[in-house]
C-alpha cells in the first residue's frame, strides 16, 4: 500500500494532539484498504483551523472546505456519489461554533458520513480563545476575565440530535482511536467521533486525559446510561456510547430513477409539451 | 367591436384557491388556442389579506398582463372596492350577493350556493371557473371534465357547485365582445419562469438542487421535488442557505451538475460560499430570483435591486458569469446555457431574475432544439494535478469514485490559496501563478460565451431603451402600442462589448425596477452611454402596458 503521508511540510506543535488523530486515522484507512476498500473511494473534507492541516497531511482527495462548512460539503459528496465514503474533519470551534447547525442536521438525517471532531477545547490555530467545548472560566485572549459560558458536551448533543453512532476517543491512545474510527467509518449512518485531544500551546491536557480517562467496558444498553457516562464529572469515558441502525438519509431521499444522459433529456422534454 | 386582448381578474383572501383557478382558466384559453400571460399579486399570509391573480389572453402573443380588466371575479368586499375602478369599460364585475355595492357589480349567491352544496368547507374559487366558462361558451360538459381534473377533493360537490353557477351565468345571456377559438395551433402549455428554468437547466444535465425556501426562488425547489422520479433529479432543502451551498460545491467535487437558488437574502447568506466556488473552481449554478429589499424587504413582490449584489457576489478577486433572462423561452435557454458555461470554465455562474419572471405564468413552447449536448471531459493522466496550470485558466477535471481514478490520484479542492496538487500555499510566487490562472478564465469565459446570444435587440423605434431581465417583458407589450428600439444585454458579466457597440456613448433612456438607477450606471460604466431619462419603479409591481407607454412618451419629450 502507498504513504498516506504527501510531502507538505507538517507544522503542528511538537507534541499536538493531532499526530495521534493522523496516526489512527492511517491506521484506519490502511485497515480499510487491506479489508478490500479502494482508497480513491474514500474522500475527506475539512473546516479550518488546526485540525484542517491534516487535509494537507494525508494523501487522500477531498475537499478543504470553508470554516464550519466541512461537514455540510461531506453531506453534498455523498449525495452526490452514495458509493463514496467521507470522512470529516472538524475543530470545536469549527464544527459545534460555526458550522453547528450542519453537524445537528447531519446527525438528525442520518446522513452516511463520517465526523472526526478534534476536541482541543479551544481556538488553537487563532491563538487560543475559548472554543464551544471550552470549560467555565477558561481563560484566553477573548475571554481574559474567564470563559462564562458552560460548554456544550459533544457527546450527549450529538446523541440527542440522532446520530445513530457516537463515540469518544483520545489522541494518545491510538490503536484504541483507530479501532473507533473504522468502527465510525464502516457504520452504516451518520457516525461522530469526539477525539480528546491536548493543545501544547494553549491547553495542555495530557496529564488530566492521562489520568482520569477510562475505557467504557462495552457500549452502554441505553441512551440514559450512555448519557450518564458520558457526563461523567470524574472520568471521560472512551469507546462506542452508541451504535444504532436507522435508514439512512440518501436511500430515503434520492431518486432511484435511472439518470438520463443529454438525448434522453431532449426527447423527455419533447414528449413533455 | 371585438377585443383583441381580454383580461380576467380574480380577487379574494389568501387560501380560497385564487391563483388555483387562475391557471385553470388561463390553462382553458390556452386549449382554446389562445395566448396567456398570468401574474399573481399575492402577500406573504397564508389566510386572509388580499390577493388577486390575473389572467389576460389573446389570439397574439403576451409579454404581460393588462390592468384594466374586462372581467372581474370578487370573492369578498375588499377585492369589489379595489377593483371596480380597474374594470375596464364595458367590463363585467362578478360577486357574491352580499358583496355588491351597487348595480355595477352583477351578484351571484355564492356564498348561499357553497353552504348548499358542501356539507362543510366548499370550493369557493370554482364559481369563477364556471362564470369564466359560461361567458366564454365553453360547453358545461368541458367545464366539468376540467373541474374533475383539477379539482379531486370533494368531486361531486365541486361539479354541482359550479354547474349550478355555470346555469345561472349562462342565463344572464351575457355579451363580451371577446371569443376565445382560433384556429391556429399555439404552444400549448402553461410555465412559470421558474419552472422554465428548472427545466433549463436540468436539459443540460443538472442532478442536484440544493435549496431553502425563499420567495419567490422557492418554487424551482418545489418543482424539481415533486419532479424528482421522472426526471432522476435531486432536490434537497437544506437546513439553511449555508448548508444549500455548501452541499452544492460538495456535489461538484463528485462530479454532479449542482444547482442552487434563492432570493437577495438567501445570497447575502451564500456569499462566502459562492467564493470558495470561485476559489475551489466549482462549476455551480446559482439562481438569484430578486423581490424588492433591504433584507426582508417585501417578500411577494418584484424588483431589480440586485444588479450591483449579482455582479459582485463573494468576496475576493476570481471570475463570475451573470446573465438575466429577458423572456421565458430564455429562461430555459438560459438556465441551461450557464450550466454549461460554468461547467467549461469551471466557475460559479448567476442566473439573475426577478420575481415577475420566476412566478408568472404564459404558454411557452420549449425551445428544445436550441439546447446544445452537455459534456464533461475526464482528465486521464497518470500525474493529475488538480489546479495544473493552463493558457486557458481552465484546469483538467476528475473526479472519485467514478471508476476511473487509481489509488494514485489524489483529486484536492482547497478552499486556501493553492500549489498545482490542490495543497495549500501561502508561497508568493505561488499566489500569483495560481490568481493570474484564475484571472486567465474571465477571457476564457467572455470567448465561450460569445456563442450564445448575449444581447437581444426588439423593435426598430427612434428611441432606444435599455433593460434588463423581465422589464423587457414590459416593455415589449407597451412596444405594441408605442415604437421603439428595446435593447436587452442577456448578458452582464462577461459584458458583451462588441455586441453593444453600436451603442456607445448613445443617448438613451433606461428603464429598471430600483428606486436608483443602478442598471443606468452600470451602462455609464461599460458604454458611457448619456441617459436621457431614468424611468424607475420600486413599488414592488411590475407596468402594464399604458402605463410605460406613458413614462416613455414623457421621458422623450423632456
Amino acid at each position: 500500500m502507498r504513504s498516506l503521508i504527501s510531502k507538505k511540510e507538517n507544522t503542528w506543535c511538537v507534541g499536538c494532539g493531532n499526530f495521534g488523530i493522523f496516526s489512527a486515522v492511517r491506521k484506519c484507512l490502511q485497515k480499510m484498504v487491506e479489508e478490500g476498500h479502494a482508497l480513491e473511494d474514500i474522500v475527506m473534507t475539512s473546516g479550518i483551523g488546526c485540525h484542517g492541516k491534516i487535509f494537507d497531511y494525508l494523501d487522500i482527495s477531498g475537499l478543504y472546505g470553508l470554516h464550519g462548512r466541512a461537514v455540510a460539503t461531506a453531506q453534498g459528496i455523498k449525495l452526490a456519489n452514495p458509493k463514496l465514503r467521507v470522512i470529516s474533519f472538524g475543530g470545536d470551534g469549527d464544527s459545534l461554533g460555526e458550522g453547528l447547525e450542519h453537524t445537528l442536521f447531519a446527525a438528525k438525517r442520518n446522513m452516511d458520513v463520517t465526523l472526526i471532531l478534534h476536541n482541543n477545547g479551544n481556538y488553537g490555530l487563532t491563538t487560543g480563545q475559548a472554543s464551544p467545548l471550552s470549560n467555565l472560566g477558561y481563560k484566553g485572549l477573548s475571554t481574559p476575565q474567564g470563559n462564562v459560558e458552560k460548554p456544550f458536551n459533544a457527546v450527549t448533543l450529538l446523541m440527542e440530535a440522532g446520530a445513530t453512532f457516537v463515540a469518544r476517543g483520545y489522541s494518545a491512545k491510538i490503536d484504541h482511536l483507530a479501532d473507533i474510527l473504522h468502527k465510525a467509518v464502516m457504520h452504516k449512518g451518520f457516525s461522530f467521533v469526539e477525539v480528546l485531544q491536548p493543545c501544547v500551546s494553549y491547553l495542555n491536557t495530557y496529564q488530566l486525559f492521562n489520568q482520569h480517562t477510562a475505557l467504557l467496558p462495552e457500549t452502554p444498553a441505553d441512551t440514559e446510561t450512555a448519557r450518564k457516562l458520558a457526563r461523567d464529572p470524574q472520568t471521560y469515558y472512551l469507546g462506542v456510547f452508541r451504535e444504532e441502525q436507522h435508514r439512512v438519509y440518501h436511500e430515503e431521499v434520492l431518486s432511484s430513477t435511472a439518470v438520463m444522459n443529454p438525448s434522453q433529456r431532449k426527447q423527455y422534454l419533447k414528449d413533455f409539451q | 367591436m371585438s377585443k383583441q386582448i381580454y383580461t380576467v381578474l380574480i380577487g379574494g383572501k389568501a387560501g380560497e384557491g385564487i391563483k388555483k383557478a387562475a391557471q385553470v382558466i388561463a390553462h382553458l384559453a390556452i386549449i382554446h388556442n389562445n395566448h396567456v400571460f398570468q401574474t399573481d399579486d399575492y402577500q406573504s399570509l397564508i389566510k386572509g389579506g388580499h390577493n388577486f391573480s390575473v389572467v389576460s389572453m389573446s389570439q397574439q402573443r403576451l409579454h404581460n398582463t393588462y390592468k384594466s380588466p374586462d372581467l372581474v371575479i370578487s370573492f369578498d368586499k375588499r377585492s369589489v372596492q379595489r377593483h371596480e375602478a380597474e374594470l375596464s369599460p364595458g367590463g363585467l364585475h362578478f360577486c357574491d350577493e352580499a358583496d355588491a355595492e351597487s348595480e355595477k357589480q352583477i351578484p351571484l349567491p355564492i356564498t348561499k350556493l357553497v353552504k348548499q352544496h358542501y356539507p362543510e368547507g366548499g370550493n369557493m374559487s370554482l364559481a369563477s371557473i364556471a362564470i369564466f366558462c359560461a361567458l366564454m361558451r365553453i360547453p358545461e360538459q368541458h367545464m366539468k371534465d376540467t373541474i374533475s381534473r383539477e379539482f379531486k377533493r370533494n368531486l361531486n360537490e365541486n361539479v354541482s357547485f359550479a354547474v349550478e353557477i355555470y346555469r345561472l351565468t349562462s342565463n344572464m345571456s351575457l355579451e363580451l365582445g371577446f371569443k376565445l377559438s382560433l384556429e391556429q395551433q399555439i404552444p400549448a402549455k402553461l410555465y412559470t419562469g421558474n419552472q422554465l428554468i428548472a427545466l433549463g437547466a436540468w436539459a443540460a444535465g443538472l442532478d442536484c438542487y440544493f435549496s431553502y425556501p425563499m420567495t419567490p426562488a422557492s418554487s424551482i425547489l418545489h418543482y424539481l421535488a415533486l419532479k424528482r422520479d421522472k426526471l432522476a433529479v435531486s432536490a434537497v432543502h437544506t437546513e439553511s442557505e449555508l448548508a444549500a451551498i455548501n452541499m452544492a460545491v460538495g456535489a461538484c467535487f463528485a462530479g454532479k451538475r449542482a444547482a442552487v437558488g434563492s432570493s437577495g437574502g438567501g445570497f447575502a447568506l451564500m456569499q462566502e460560499a459562492f467564493s470558495m466556488a470561485g476559489m475551489v473552481e466549482a462549476p455551480l449554478l446559482c439562481i438569484l430570483s430578486s423581490r424588492p429589499g433591504p433584507a426582508t424587504g417585501v417578500s411577494t413582490f418584484t424588483a431589480q435591486e440586485d444588479l450591483y449584489f449579482a455582479l459582485n457576489q463573494g468576496h475576493g478577486e476570481f471570475p463570475r458569469i451573470v446573465a438575466s433572462p429577458d423572456c421565458f423561452e430564455r429562461a430555459f435557454t438560459l438556465a441551461s446555457e450557464l450550466l454549461n458555461l460554468a461547467w467549461a470554465s469551471q466557475s460559479p455562474a448567476i442566473l439573475l431574475t426577478e420575481k415577475h419572471l420566476s412566478e408568472s405564468a404564459t404558454n411557452v413552447k420549449l425551445p428544445v432544439d436550441d439546447l446544445e449536448d452537455f459534456f464533461t471531459p475526464i482528465s486521464d493522466s497518470e500525474d493529475y494535478q488538480r489546479y495544473q496550470i493552463t493558457d486557458s485558466g481552465v484546469s483538467p477535471l476528475k473526479f472519485p469514485g467514478k471508476g476511473n481514478c487509481s489509488d494514485s490520484d489524489v483529486i484536492k479542492w482547497n478552499t486556501n490559496e493553492h500549489l498545482e496538487s490542490g495543497v495549500r500555499t501561502d508561497a508568493a510566487a505561488a499566489i500569483v501563478r495560481m490568481k493570474d490562472k484564475r484571472n486567465r478564465k474571465q477571457h476564457t469565459i467572455n470567448e465561450l460565451s460569445k456563442k450564445y446570444k448575449r444581447v437581444e435587440v426588439y423593435g426598430n423605434g427612434e428611441s432606444i431603451i435599455f433593460a434588463y431581465g423581465s422589464t423587457a417583458l414590459e416593455l415589449r407589450e407597451a412596444m405594441k402600442y408605442h415604437s421603439f428600439r428595446l435593447v436587452v444585454p442577456v448578458y452582464l458579466e462577461p459584458f458583451p462589448e462588441e455586441e453593444l457597440a453600436e451603442y456607445r456613448g448613445k443617448s438613451v433612456i433606461v428603464v429598471e425596477h430600483s428606486s436608483q438607477p443602478n442598471f443606468a450606471r452600470f451602462l455609464k460604466e461599460k458604454l458611457e452611454i448619456k441617459v436621457k431619462a431614468n424611468i424607475l419603479r420600486y413599488d414592488g409591481r411590475h407596468y402594464s402596458a399604458d402605463e410605460l407607454v406613458e413614462a416613455i412618451r414623457e421621458a422623450e419629450n423632456a
